[in-house]
C-alpha cells in the first residue's frame, strides 16, 4: 500500500515544481521590469489588432447541435480504434467481436437518417 | 468472467426485449414520415410492440426453464418474468392513456413513444440484471428517458422546472450509487449479486463497506422517492405531462424497487442487520411526510403524487423486517414487496388516467374542479372513488390486500421495529383516508359550479383504461389467493 502512495511522490515534486517555476518568473520579472502602463498597453491583446466588442459574445444554436452530432461521432471512433487493433488476435472470439461491433454501428448509423429527415444537417 | 460464457446468447431469453426495442426504433423512424395528425399512428405501432413482447413473456413462461444470457448477467427466471409481465401490462395502459393526451397536444410524438418504449426496455432488463453493472445500466437506461419526458411540454415553465430538478436529483443519485457499487466491488472482488452474497457473509463487516451499502440503497432510494431523497418528486410529478407522470408513479418506481429488491434480499442479505433498520426509518419518515404533506394540497396531480410517496412508504415496511438467514420470513416479506407493487400499479395508473380525462376539461386540475363529477361523468366518479378508496385501503378492494399483505409480515417479524412499523401503517391508513375520502365527498357531495361544465369525455383507449383497471382493483381482491400465490412464486431471495 505504501509503495502505491509513493509512486504519487514523482506528481507532487513535479506539481511543486510547477508553482515554484510560475512563483520565480512572475517574482523575477515584476523585480526586473519597468512599470509604465497607459490605456493601450491595459487593453485585452488581439493579435495586434484593436478589441472588439465584449467579452461575452452569442454563438448560434445551431453550432450546440453540431457540436452534439460531432461528439457522438468522435465518441464512435473513439470506441472502434481499441477493439480494431485487438480485433486481429481474437482468435476464435472474431465472429463475435464482429457482430457486436456491427450491432453498435447499426444504432448510431441509425441516427443519421433521424437527423437527416429532421433537417438537423441543413445549415440554413 | 469467463469470456465463453460472456459470448453465450440466448435470443429467446432476450425475445420480449427485443421486440420493445425493435418498436420504439419504428416508432421513431416511422413518425418522420407521417405528418401532421397522422402523426398519432405511431401509438398503436408502439402498443403492438408491447403487446408482442408480452407473448413473448407468456411463451417464456409457459417454456418455465430459467435462462441466461451475457454469462449471468442475464437470467429470465419466475422472479424476472413476473415483474415483466407486469412492467407490459402498465406499459400497454400508459401507452392508452398517452393516445389522446399527445395526440391533441400534437408534437413530440415520435420521440415521447421513443423515449417511453425505451424506459421500458430497461425496466424490463431490470429484474433480470443479476449483476451491479447489468443493474447500474438497467436503472440509468429508465432514469435518462425520465428526464426528457418529464420537460416534453416545453411551452410550461413548470415542466421545464420539473424535468431540472428531476435530472439534477437523478444525476446526484446515479453517482452516489455508482460511488457506493465500486466500494462494494473493491471489497467484494465481483459484481455479481451472488458472488457480493458470498463474500459478505464469510468477510467481517467493514464500515467502508457498511457505508456503501447505504449509498447504494440511496441511490435507489431517489428512484422510489423515499423520503430524504423525494424533493424533485412533487414538483416533477406536477409539471410533466400527466401520463408521464402515471409512468413515474408506477412504473419508474416498481423498477425502483425491483432493483432494490435483487440488492437487498440477494446481494447484501448477510448485511441485513445494518440496513434494514435504516430502511425502517426511511419507512416511517415516508409514509408519515408523504400522508401528512398530501392532506394540504388542493392540486390533484400534486395530491397524487404526495401519495405516491406515502405509498413507497409502505412497500418498504417488509424491507425492513429482512434478518440474514431467516429464509422463511424474508420470502414472506419479498412476496409482499412484489403484492403491493402489482396491486398499486393497477389502481394508481387508473387514477391518473380519470385526472387525465378530466384535465381535459379543467387544465387547472384543481380537486375543485371535481365537484359534481358524480351528476356529470357517472361512470368516471364511480371508478375515481374505487381507486381513492382501494388507495386508502379499504376491504373490498385490491389496496386493502396489499396493506394485509405489508401489515401481515410486519407482525410476522415479531421484532420491536417490526410492531412499530406495523402500528406505523395502521395510523398512516387512518391519516390517508382524510385526504382520499375527502376528494370523494367533492366528486359526490358538492355541487358543480355555475356554469355547469360540459360532462367529461375521456374517449376509447382511455375509457377502456379506467374501466379495465377499475374491474381489476376490485377483481384482484376476490382473486388475492391468487396475486398471492403468484408472488410466492416469484421469490428471490439469497441461495442458502
Amino acid at each position: 500500500m505504501t509503495e502505491y502512495y509513493e509512486s504519487y511522490t514523482t506528481v507532487f515534486a513535479l506539481l511543486a515544481a510547477g508553482i515554484l517555476l510560475v512563483a520565480v518568473a512572475f517574482t523575477a520579472s515584476r523585480l526586473v521590469r519597468p512599470d509604465r502602463s497607459y490605456g493601450g498597453k491595459l487593453s485585452t491583446y488581439e493579435c495586434g489588432i484593436d478589441p472588439v466588442g465584449q467579452g461575452w459574445s452569442q454563438t448560434h444554436i445551431r453550432y450546440y447541435l453540431f457540436a452534439f452530432l460531432f461528439v457522438i461521432f468522435d465518441v464512435e471512433t473513439l470506441f472502434i480504434f481499441p477493439w480494431a487493433v485487438v480485433l486481429g488476435e481474437a482468435g476464435e472470439l472474431q465472429p463475435f467481436m464482429l457482430g457486436v461491433m456491427l450491432v453498435f454501428l447499426f444504432f448510431v448509423t441509425l441516427t443519421l437518417p433521424y437527423e437527416y429527415k429532421k433537417g438537423v444537417l441543413k445549415w440554413a | 468472467m469467463d469470456v465463453d460464457q460472456a459470448t453465450q446468447i440466448d435470443l429467446f431469453a432476450l425475445a420480449p426485449e427485443l421486440a420493445v426495442l425493435g418498436a420504439s426504433l419504428l416508432v421513431l423512424l416511422i413518425e418522420l414520415f407521417l405528418h401532421g395528425p397522422r402523426k398519432r399512428f405511431v401509438n398503436p405501432i408502439a402498443v403492438l410492440g408491447v403487446l408482442v413482447a408480452f407473448g413473448f413473456v407468456v411463451a417464456l413462461w409457459l417454456d418455465g426453464a430459467q435462462r441466461s444470457s451475457f454469462g449471468q448477467m442475464f437470467v429470465v427466471d419466475d422472479y424476472a418474468l413476473a415483474f415483466k409481465g407486469f412492467f407490459l401490462a402498465v406499459a400497454l395502459f400508459v401507452l392508452l392513456i398517452s393516445y389522446r393526451y399527445f395526440s391533441e397536444i400534437r408534437t413530440f410524438q415520435g420521440e415521447y413513444y421513443f423515449l417511453m418504449l425505451a424506459a421500458f426496455l430497461g425496466m424490463m432488463l431490470m429484474p433480470s440484471a443479476r449483476d451491479l453493472v447489468m443493474l447500474f445500466i438497467a436503472l440509468e437506461l429508465v432514469s435518462v428517458p425520465g428526464f426528457i419526458m418529464a420537460g416534453l411540454r416545453k411551452f410550461d415553465l413548470r415542466s421545464n422546472e420539473g424535468a431540472m430538478k428531476f435530472f439534477l436529483f437523478g444525476v446526484l443519485s446515479a453517482a452516489v450509487l455508482l460511488f457506493g457499487l465500486s466500494i462494494v466491488y473493491g471489497f467484494t472482488g465481483t459484481t455479481t449479486l451472488e458472488g457480493v452474497a458470498a463474500s459478505l457473509s464469510a468477510g467481517e463487516a467493514n464500515p467502508l463497506l457498511l457505508a456503501a451499502t447505504l449509498f447504494v440503497i440511496a441511490g435507489f432510494g431517489f428512484k422510489v422517492s423515499a423520503v430524504p431523497f423525494h424533493f424533485w418528486a412533487p414538483d416533477t410529478y406536477e409539471g410533466a405531462p400527466i401520463p408521464v407522470t402515471a409512468f413515474l408513479a408506477v412504473a419508474s418506481k416498481a423498477a425502483g424497487f425491483a432493483g432494490l429488491l435483487q440488492v437487498t434480499f440477494v446481494a447484501f442479505e448477510p448485511l441485513a442487520d445494518v440496513w434494514a433498520p435504516v430502511l425502517g426509518v426511511v419507512a416511517i419518515l415516508t409514509m408519515t411526510l408523504g400522508n401528512l404533506t398530501a392532506l394540504t394540497q388542493t392540486n390533484m396531480v400534486r395530491l397524487l403524487a404526495y401519495s405516491s410517496v406515502a405509498h413507497a412508504g409502505y412497500v418498504l415496511v417488509p424491507f425492513a423486517v429482512v434478518q440474514p438467514g431467516d429464509a422463511a420470513l424474508n420470502a414472506d416479506a419479498f412476496s409482499a414487496v412484489l403484492v403491493y407493487l402489482f396491486a398499486y400499479g393497477a389502481m394508481n395508473i387508473g387514477a391518473f388516467a380519470v385526472v387525465i380525462a378530466v384535465a381535459r376539461r379543467h387544465p387547472g386540475r384543481r380537486v375543485s374542479d371535481y365537484a359534481g363529477l358524480g351528476q356529470r361523468s357517472p361512470g368516471l366518479a364511480v371508478a375515481l372513488t374505487t381507486f381513492l378508496v382501494s388507495l386508502g385501503g379499504i376491504p373490498p378492494l385490491v389496496g386493502f390486500v396489499a396493506k394485509l399483505a405489508v401489515f401481515f409480515v410486519a407482525v410476522e417479524a415479531g421484532t420491536t421495529l417490526g410492531i412499530v412499523l406495523a402500528a406505523a401503517v395502521a395510523i398512516n391508513t387512518v391519516i390517508s383516508l382524510v385526504y382520499y375520502l375527502r376528494v370523494a365527498r367533492v366528486v359526490w357531495m358538492e355541487e358543480a359550479p355555475e356554469p355547469e361544465p360540459e360532462p367529461v369525455q375521456p374517449g376509447l383507449a382511455l375509457g377502456f383504461t379506467v374501466g379495465g383497471l377499475a374491474v381489476v382493483t376490485v377483481a384482484l381482491f376476490v382473486l388475492a389467493p391468487l396475486l398471492w400465490g403468484a408472488a410466492d412464486q416469484a421469490v428471490l431471495i439469497a441461495s442458502g
